[in-house]
């Protein structure tokens, strides 16, 4: 009898857990999150698709070697896989950026001039002012949120709209930037040698301190550093702070709905002015962690860096959520590594192409997402309001019972 | 007096193709839609152009009727200009995404494929096309004087076919029933509806209207860069925004606006020659100054109008039927 | 023997009735069904239309009226049924067509553009023109004619955004004259207007019936319908209760059959009893967001605990903004305000609530709501900030949970899954219970309520009426702003009207009548009380 009955719970439980199981899936089918997810990896897939299309068109008998070049540079040797890491730090920051004033209702387009500003904030201050990384990331915070903070002040008290001053403020920070640069001859001093214009900022040779510690990796490769690290754990920061802080709660309702935040006595302007000022520190730690890593140095020159712009990219393709990003971030180097190593075949502006596709479909299987949503909802709403409508009469017995000269 | 002649025509020159675009951008705006993909569109338009020209260069016809194969490569660049304009329609009319998604996309797709192609044209490394010796319409000999310096200089077929526009531009909008039902649609898309007008048919033609116009712009821009086509247009697209809230999305406004800012940047280009600017003496590469000065100049401006900016009603907001 | 004769006979003559009756349907709609994702609109309808007769069609919100008549007009495709005029079948595809065969629709939110002249509006879709340039002298001659014909006074080049609302209407009936239009539907016609407007446009309906027109009204007001009507077709939930003739109508039989139970009309309240004044106010003035002059120019009033106090009047006379002063939403630039002994005139928004005041806001969706937040996050919208829900910055999210499933249990808020469902895919009723059970929740001493029952079914009326009945009788203030004639005749202890931005006339609801109502709300009548010269200071009550 005892067996029998314990074998028989045992059933039981393993029943249940396995029902616990598969409705947690079906679960998982129903929250919000995973149709987006649906979403982003349907347009990661058409959009290498294109790419793929276009190879065959421009030279078809190393289309296939390009995709896989695509597919698989990223991971084809361990060099490789630290530059993937290497390149999504920053992308990881400008995505941050851009999704974090996505989340409150801005649109960030300034996250390359905000860089830029940073990255300078940060040069000045290890070459310059000879501090170490720690404090040279925040001064390109600072920069950063400098830079971000004007748009936004645009926005909330005079009523500009943000797009187009972030454009502007790209380019008079790139110009004020080369400017300064140009005339302070001990960043240029600092330089490899070379011609006038290729003139850069060595940060590494001037100030060994500034340089992005690299744990011990160097063995590994050059590109490794603190920095990717850095950046997933400012991403964990930033998504705590949008969904566990009453700031993060005040920030969303702005984004979400400027009139009805204001009735309940957030501070639109205040907020929109902060959300830019830390999607800007967050662009602005993105050019720290660029120029601060001992490879590259700061040009003076006359266009834009494209890192700035593929936060947009990056943000869209993580749904503008922190985690999400992350994921997005890594995803989006390690095509463009594999892109590199796609040359001389291909033009590396082929990757842009697949890109830009993934995001233009993105924009679709959002507004799919939505239309799945709404009709979702309303076969819901119109359940629940046949139920509402029978129950919401008055429970007051009075009115039930018809009185006289009521009816006729 | 030969400087400011230069001076003139240099802005002149600029100012063409930041009026296309800017008139573009309020046909669509006026009828409803937000087209931040101006810059891409205008890069489509130039690499159109430009490789119509390389292409024709090599017939007859550029010997016997160049200002003819210039007209087609306007053509050319308005007809595609159009048809990539299409694609940010359908992602925002149709399926209502938030314009500025589809537009973004749009942008960076643009100067991405412009590179891809040239390449595939040129071959590797070559990234840009050089515009063919015949394209201007005139020549300015080496010591023209101040009026020859203004009218022959710099001048191409893009620049009557910009003051046309701009008279084309003002009567349509507020002299013929296209005009009045455009504008319908960008504030009242409900009311316009009602009285059986197509909302959409509408605004997919605001979208293509302003489309083939930044197609020309881009050619106009190309032509008066100087060097030829290169992928990029310097924001030029982002600028017309600006220039077309700045003049109140009114055509007159607009280029007026639109030889100002070319003012400030021809200027910032002849900044060595111009003796009454101050030179910065102690200022190495000053250029970077005077680069700055038509954007800084701009967020002036916005900062000064916006409160009487009047932007049509209902623009950016995709239309819905069932939404009544 | 005899039996099968009546029989016979009755057949005749019944069948002879109907025919001739046919004969003089201009429309008919029939068995018309129409959906919508998720829910049937219009549910196998049949209504019929005689030539020159005023047909109203009666329902409470949400019932299917506008549907019906979209569908006529074109703006929507039925799944099933079809339209008949003068008894051949049509199809109305769009509005052309519906113009095409003479009908023409004014609808409840005006279809004008605010940045064009009258003339511009009228002739949207029509424009006389010479190879695409528009023929302006001709249009107006025509318009002209009309509007002397039928005495709809218009101002051709006037803008529309700065006309009235009575001129606005009538620019709308003037698009269906200028497009010949002879069935003409209107749309809640009379939301927008005074008693004496109504009154006006009740006459322009039978003169425009007497010229030959057929006339299809869409209201849930049964005072008009006994006005002006000829025959009332009912609607309730997407069906056909029944079409009978106003003269064998009453006004209970209606309501009976517009909401499938008997309805009370008058809110029951016990006599009201104020105590001492909880909200001051004093010659505020507030500046107005579309013109240089002062929205709310000098306007003082008080209110008492335990009391109802009712602002009337027309829409744009400035009700807007003096709440958005009260609030604290606007600035108030001169005047004072007193909550409970604390001067507020300069209080945050925050805290004028923290001192007690809780305000559910005009428009649910665009300031008293987040669509996209859930059910939770919207109901401490108010208090998020409080120990109570946060820690060092942090949400407390379990405080936060049980808050919000105490007030949906002790509100009765229904919604698809609870707290955690979001707001935008509840109904109007519940998302408005959920705003009046946040702002009555919280600890106040006076709510200022805001066209609180606008698009609600009856069922949410009576039970927000009760909920406002409930916080006076609890001792706290209650300012309530409200367009609703009927609301505001029933409701309120005391009734003050706004016009152009001062106070011009305070009435006792169980005294006055809708017509001296309507006098003051128009400025036709003012009391002399009120007038600026009369008062040196805060004296009126």
């Amino acid at each position: 009898m005892k067996t029998s009955n314990f074998f028989s719970q045992v059933m039981s439980s393993i029943g249940k857990f396995f029902i616990k199981m598969w409705n947690g899936i079906l679960n998982l089918r129903k929250k919000r999150g995973f149709n987006s997810i649906l979403a982003s990896l349907f347009s990661i897939v058409i959009g290498i698709v294109i790419g793929l299309l276009l190879m065959l068109i421009i030279k078809p008998k190393d289309a296939f070697y390009g995709l896989a070049m695509m597919l698989s540079g990223g991971v084809s040797n361990i060099s490789n896989i630290f530059q993937v890491l290497y390149t999504a730090a920053p992308l990881l920051m400008t995505g941050l950026a851009v999704g974090f004033a996505f989340k409150t209702g801005l649109f960030n387009i300034g996250a390359a001039g905000q860089y830029t500003v940073g990255a300078f904030f940060a040069i000045f201050g290890a070459v310059i002012f000879k501090l170490p990384w720690y404090l040279d990331i925040l001064l390109a915070a600072l920069g950063g949120a400098l830079w971000g903070a004007i748009p936004g002040l645009f926005k909330a008290f005079l009523n500009v709209n943000e797009v187009i001053t972030s454009i502007m403020f790209n380019w008079i920070g790139l110009f004020a930037v080369d400017l300064i640069i140009a005339n302070t001859p001990r960043l240029l001093d600092t330089y490899y040698g070379g011609a006038d214009q290729s003139r850069a900022v060595n940060v590494a040779g001037v100030n060994p301190g500034a340089k992005l510690p690299s744990l011990g990796m160097e063995s590994l490769s050059p590109y490794m550093n603190v920095g990717i690290f850095i950046a997933i754990i400012l991403a964990i920061v930033m998504f705590i702070i949008l969904n566990k802080t009453t700031f993060g709660y005040e920030l969303k309702a702005c984004g979400y709905n400027k009139e009805s935040s204001k009735y309940a006595g957030i501070n639109a302007k205040r907020n929109i002015v902060l959300s830019m000022a830390i999607s800007g520190a967050l662009a602005g730690i993105g050019g720290a962690l660029t120029y601060l890593a001992g490879t590259s140095q700061m040009q003076v020159t006359k266009s834009i860096s494209p890192i700035g712009f593929n936060g947009i990219p990056v943000a869209l393709l993580g749904m503008s959520n922190p985690i999400g990003i992350i994921f997005s971030a890594l995803f989006i180097a390690y095509i463009q590594i594999g892109g590199n190593a796609m040359q001389p075949e291909f033009a590396t502006e082929v990757i842009d192409i697949v890109i830009s596709v993934i995001i233009y479909l993105s924009a679709f299987s959002l507004v799919f997402k939505q239309a799945i949503d709404k009709y979702l909802l309303n076969r819901n709403r119109k359940q629940k309001d046949l139920e509402l409508a029978e129950e919401n009469k008055p429970k007051a017995p009075a009115v039930e019972t018809p009185k006289e000269g009521d009816l006729q | 007096m030969n400087v400011l002649g230069d001076l003139i025509s240099s802005m002149i020159a600029f100012a063409v193709p930041l009026i296309l675009v800017a008139l573009g951008a309020m046909f669509s705006e006026r009828s409803g839609t937000i087209n931040i993909a101006l810059e891409g569109i205008m890069i489509i338009g130039g690499l159109v152009a430009s490789l119509i020209f390389k292409f024709l260069n090599e017939s007859q016809l550029a010997v016997t009727a160049p200002q003819l194969c210039v007209l087609i490569g306007v053509l050319g660049a308005a007809i595609v200009g159009s048809l990539y304009s299409f694609f940010l329609a359908f992602a925002s009319i149709r399926l209502k995404a938030d314009q500025t998604i589809g537009g973004t996309a749009l942008n960076m797709l643009a100067p991405a494929l412009a590179i891809v192609v040239t390449w595939a044209i040129q071959g590797q490394g070559q990234t840009a096309i050089y515009t063919p010796n015949w394209v201007p319409l005139a020549i300015a000999p080496i010591d023209a004087n101040f009026l020859e310096r203004i009218f022959l200089k710099s001048m191409y077929l893009t620049t009557p076919i910009c003051i046309l526009v701009i008279v084309a531009a003002t009567i349509i909008i507020y002299k013929t029933k296209f005009g009045l039902r455009l504008r319908s649609c960008g504030e009242n898309p409900a009311a316009a509806d009602s009285v059986g007008i197509n909302v959409y048919k509408m605004r997919y033609t605001g979208v293509m209207i302003s489309g083939a116009l930044a197609g020309i712009g881009g050619v106009a821009f190309t032509l008066a860069a100087g060097s030829g086509f290169a992928s990029t247009v310097a924001g030029y697209g982002f600028l017309a925004l600006a220039v077309m809230i700045f003049g109140n999305w009114q055509p007159l406004k607009i280029a007026f606006a639109a030889l100002l800012f070319a003012f400030f940047k021809s200027l910032s280009g002849m900044s060595g020659s111009i003796p009454f600017l101050p030179s910065f003496e102690n200022v190495k590469e000053s250029l970077y100054i005077y680069l700055m000065i038509p954007y800084i100049v701009t967020m002036i401006i916005l900062a000064l109008t916006s409160k009487k900016s009047r932007a049509p009603k209902a623009e950016g907001i995709p239309y819905d039927k069932g939404s009544r | 023997m005899k039996i099968w004769f009546i029989i016979i006979i009755r057949i005749l003559v019944i069948t002879i009735e109907r025919t001739l009756k046919m004969s003089d349907y201009i429309i008919e709609m029939l068995n018309i069904t129409k959906e919508f994702p998720g829910i049937i609109a219009n549910d196998d309808i049949s209504l019929q239309l005689r030539k020159g007769e005023i047909h109203a069609l009666l329902g409470e919100n949400g019932a299917g009226k506008s549907t019906l008549m979209s569908v006529l007009f074109g703006l929507y495709q039925p799944e099933k049924g079809t339209i008949k005029k003068n008894g051949e079948v049509v199809h109305i595809k769009n509005p052309n067509d519906a113009n095409d065969l003479g009908i023409g629709m004014v609808h409840q939110h005006f279809m004008l553009v605010d940045v064009f002249t009258v003339l511009e509006n009228i002739i949207l879709g029509i424009e006389p023109n010479q190879l695409g340039f528009i023929k302006k002298k001709e249009a107006r001659d025509k318009v002209m004619v009309l509007s002397k014909k039928y005495g709809l006074l218009v101002d051709p080049n006037a803008y529309v955004k700065d006309i009235t609302v009575g001129m606005q209407q009538r620019v709308e009936i003037l698009k269906m004259l200028y497009r010949e239009n002879d069935i003409l539907i209107f749309d809640e016609p009379t939301a927008v207007l005074t008693p004496q407007e109504i009154d006006e446009l009740m006459m322009i309906m039978r003169n425009l019936a007497k010229e030959g027109k057929s006339i299809l009204f869409i209201t849930h007001k049964l005072n008009e319908i006994m006005a002006v009507a000829d025959r009332v077709t009912v609607l309730r939930k997407g069906k056909c209760v029944a079409t009978i003739d106003v003269k064998d109508a009453t006004k209970e039989k209606l309501s009976l059959m517009m909401v499938g139970r008997s309805v009370n009309f008058n809110i029951e309240k016990e006599i009201s009893n104020p105590k001492e004044v909880v909200l001051s106010a004093r010659n505020l003035v507030i500046k107005s967001s579309s013109s240089k002059k002062m929205a709310v120019n000098d306007v003082s009033f008080d209110v008492h605990r335990g009391e109802i106090v009712c602002i009337a009047g027309i829409d744009g006379n400035g009700q807007t903004e003096l709440v958005h002063g009260v609030t604290g939403l606007d600035e108030i630039v001169s005047g004072q305000l007193i909550l409970d002994g604390h001067d507020i005139t300069h209080a945050s928004v925050r805290n004028r609530s923290k001192l007690g005041m809780s305000h559910i806001a005009e428009d649910r969706h665009k300031h008293g709501l987040i669509l996209d937040y859930s059910l939770e996050e919207n109901l401490v919208l108010q208090r998020y900030w409080q120990p109570e829900f946060q820690n060092k910055g942090f949400i407390r999210k379990n405080a936060v949970r049980s808050y919000s499933d105490d007030l949906i249990a002790k509100y009765d808020i229904r919604s698809g899954q609870g707290s955690i469902t979001t707001v935008r895919s509840m109904s109007g009723g519940n998302q408005q219970k959920a705003i009046v059970a946040r702002e009555v929740d919280k600890k106040h001493e006076v709510l200022i309520a805001v066209q609180p029952t606008r698009g609600l079914d009856i069922g949410a009326i009576e039970y927000i009426h009760k909920q406002l009945i409930a916080e006076r009788d609890k001792g706290f203030g209650v300012l309530l702003i409200s367009l609703e004639l009927d609301e505001v005749m029933d409701l309120p202890d005391r009734i003050l009207v706004i016009y152009e931005g001062r106070i011009v006339g305070e009435l006792d609801p169980k005294k006055t009548t809708f017509q001296e109502l309507g006098l003051y709300m128009s400025g036709a009548k003012r009391d002399p009380k009120f007038e600026p010269s009369a008062d040196q200071g805060a004296t009126q009550q």
